[in-house]
């Protein structure tokens, strides 16, 4: 497979996960891509505007890349931060719409602040690998650790935390569970890493503009996690690769592409209510395996 | 700039959002769920307004060139765009709302089933009749003059059109809701659908009239639109699907009047802003429903949040 697309399709499933942390706790964020954008943008100012990250020009280090992702992915948290409290009050539908507002606000503060670069953005990003099969084999291991901890929050106390609240959260508020604090961890993190996630691509992109955080991107990363399945961790990895994949793979049959695009959007739900990956598929394909007895205990119990 | 210009400017622009907000707020009063496909809806009306006056389509879709062999005056286009628009909100509802509602689906999912069947859409417009922008001409206006002067402001005939028709469309719909036996049921639904039909109301006939009704109100403000400001491809509508979401929250969601009142309120309030930061302009909107939402989050008008207990 073509390195470049298999970048870009671990690239989804990042963010994929990242919109999967506050759907972990109920929490339905649309906020992902802009948090992304802000991520891509520290990136982009700081490999094209300051010496000590720039590299030669052409070539930026290595460790300027992940310092520029710890950067990134500080101030996505950081903005996370100060609106998470008021904004994780919402719920439901209301917390969808604020988060896509926040995300239109971004845009639009990228768009027209003096120093993004305006509708054209940022070019000529400095590139820490030489080819394709650099970035690939760097998201794959930031995609390993992402998918530990994910598996990890199935075992910790705050995980438990979360998943009572997307099944009840008076319920949850109720034994002592501090939910607006949960909450607020789950909106950070899923910043965090929508941010160095953007950090990464502005790198792989090689430019960076205000359509990186754009409604459709909300569309896109949303269906990536209800495609996939938004119960396991699992899920939303193979929705972003699948759904990052498909236009791609589907581009032979031409402008038709997007089209059967929004048709998996569209019938994803209605086939799949819960995503392709459950907890039940899961234990099915474990028992096929022979491991049933093992892969129990992983996998998230059933609703 | 003086006053009565930005007022006039404002309030235009603000009756479309409003037209626009009205749709969502009928099929969210009914559903208690957002249609997001409504933005895709409204480009749909500007289109089809566009071939009902015997516009052609141009070089680039699959139906390049295409003209129907007739061409109505604005007057009957405009309504049968609307009747059009309705039309494939039915789809629209059949196909991505109605196999959930059986299945008692949580709300979430259709807000995705509705964004897959507006991307449907928008691209399907776009493989139909291409990517360009097409222009209604303000001639289709017949006698009317392009623009009038009202105590020392201009103000274009679209603009007085876009705020008179919303007003007509809203006066109608008001009565309806309060005065007609449908209207009524649509409300007991909005209110309670399960009791609704125990008293005999068919909630399903009450939902599939706020999406034909939504839908209507759509196509005729993306007709009218697409007259005041050229239709700028098939993406035309998601911006002001956006907006109209703003409108919506800022008025109370399922609030008819709300939905009115936000659309104005925000149509004057972008109108404020100095030539300068118009680059800011949208970020008017959302800056607004964010306050909203965190102070008032039944918006303006709007009942009070269910809470689950």
């Amino acid at each position: 497979m073509d390195a470049a697309l298999l970048e870009q399709m671990l690239l989804g499933a990042l963010l994929a996960l990242s919109v999967y942390l506050p759907l972990r706790c109920g929490q339905l964020s649309l906020a992902t891509p802009g948090f992304y954008a802000v991520g891509g943008y520290v990136a982009a100012l700081l490999s094209t505007g300051v010496p000590a990250f720039a590299g030669s020009g052409a070539t930026s280090p290595l460790p300027a890349l992940v310092a520029e992702m710890v950067l990134g992915g500080m101030l996505a948290g950081l903005i996370a931060l100060a609106i998470g409290g008021p904004v994780l009050r919402l719920r439901g539908i209301y917390l969808a719409i604020a988060t896509i507002a926040l995300v239109e606000i971004l845009r639009v503060l990228n768009l027209n602040l003096p120093f993004t670069g305006g509708a054209m953005g940022i070019f000529g990003i400095p590139q820490p690998f030489a080819h394709a099969r650099g970035y690939v084999l760097f998201t794959l291991a930031l995609l390993a650790l992402a998918c530990w901890l994910c598996q990890r929050l199935e075992a910790l106390r705050l995980g438990r935390a979360m998943a009572a609240i997307r099944d009840d959260e008076l319920a949850a508020a109720s034994l002592g569970i501090d939910t607006p604090r949960t909450k607020l961890i789950a909106f950070v993190a899923s910043a965090v890493l929508a941010g160095l996630t953007g950090a990464l691509a502005a790198h792989f992109f090689n430019s960076w503009n205000a359509r990186a955080g754009s409604f459709d991107a909300s569309i896109t990363t949303l269906a990536f996690v209800v495609f996939g399945g938004s119960r396991f961790w699992l899920g939303p990895v193979l929705g972003g690769l699948a759904l990052t994949a498909l236009p791609e793979l589907l581009r032979p049959v031409g402008d038709l592409r997007l089209i059967l695009f929004g048709a998996v959007i569209l019938l994803g739900p209605l086939f799949f209510p819960q995503g392709l990956v459950t907890a039940e598929r899961l234990r099915w394909l474990a028992a096929l395996l022979g491991r049933g007895r093992h892969r129990d205990r992983q996998a998230p119990q059933a609703p | 700039m003086d006053l009565l210009q930005i007022l006039v400017n404002g309030l235009s622009v603000g009756a479309v959002y409003g037209l626009f907000a009205l749709g969502y707020t009928l099929v969210f009063s009914v559903l208690g769920v957002i249609n997001f496909a409504h933005g895709a809806v409204f480009t749909l009306g500007a289109y089809f307004t566009y071939l009902l006056i015997g516009g052609a389509v141009g070089a680039n879709g699959l139906l390049a060139g295409f003209q129907l062999p007739f061409a109505l005056p604005f007057w009957g286009a405009l309504p049968l765009a609307g009747l059009g628009a309705a039309l494939v909100a039915l789809l629209v509802e059949r196909v991505a709302f109605r196999p959930l509602r059986r299945r008692r689906a949580d709300p979430l999912l259709a807000l995705i089933t509705s964004l897959g069947a507006g991307v449907i859409l928008v691209n399907l417009i776009q493989l139909l009749v291409g990517a360009e922008s097409y222009a209604i001409p303000t001639g289709a206006l017949g006698g009317l003059p392009a623009s009038f002067s009202l105590l020392g402001a201009r103000v274009r005939t679209v603009q007085a059109l876009l705020l008179g028709i919303a007003v007509l469309l809203l006066a109608l719909l008001t009565l309806w809701l309060e005065g007609s036996r449908n209207g009524k049921g649509l409300q007991a639904v909005a209110e309670d659908a399960e009791t609704a039909q125990l008293l005999g109301i068919d909630s399903t006939a009450m939902v599939r009239l706020a999406f034909g009704l939504s839908g209507f109100l759509a196509g005729v403000a993306g007709g009218l639109v697409g007259l005041s400001v050229s239709i700028a491809g098939p993406y035309f509508g998601i911006g002001y699907g956006l907006k109209g979401l703003a409108v919506l929250v800022l008025g109370g969601l399922g609030s008819v009047p709300g939905a009115v009142l936000g659309g104005l309120i925000v149509g004057l309030a972008e109108a404020f802003v100095p030539a300068d930061w118009s680059g800011y302009k949208d970020a008017v909107s959302y800056g607004f429903l964010f306050l909203v939402l965190l102070l008032r989050p039944r918006g303006l008008l709007g009942r009070p949040l269910p809470s689950k207990v």
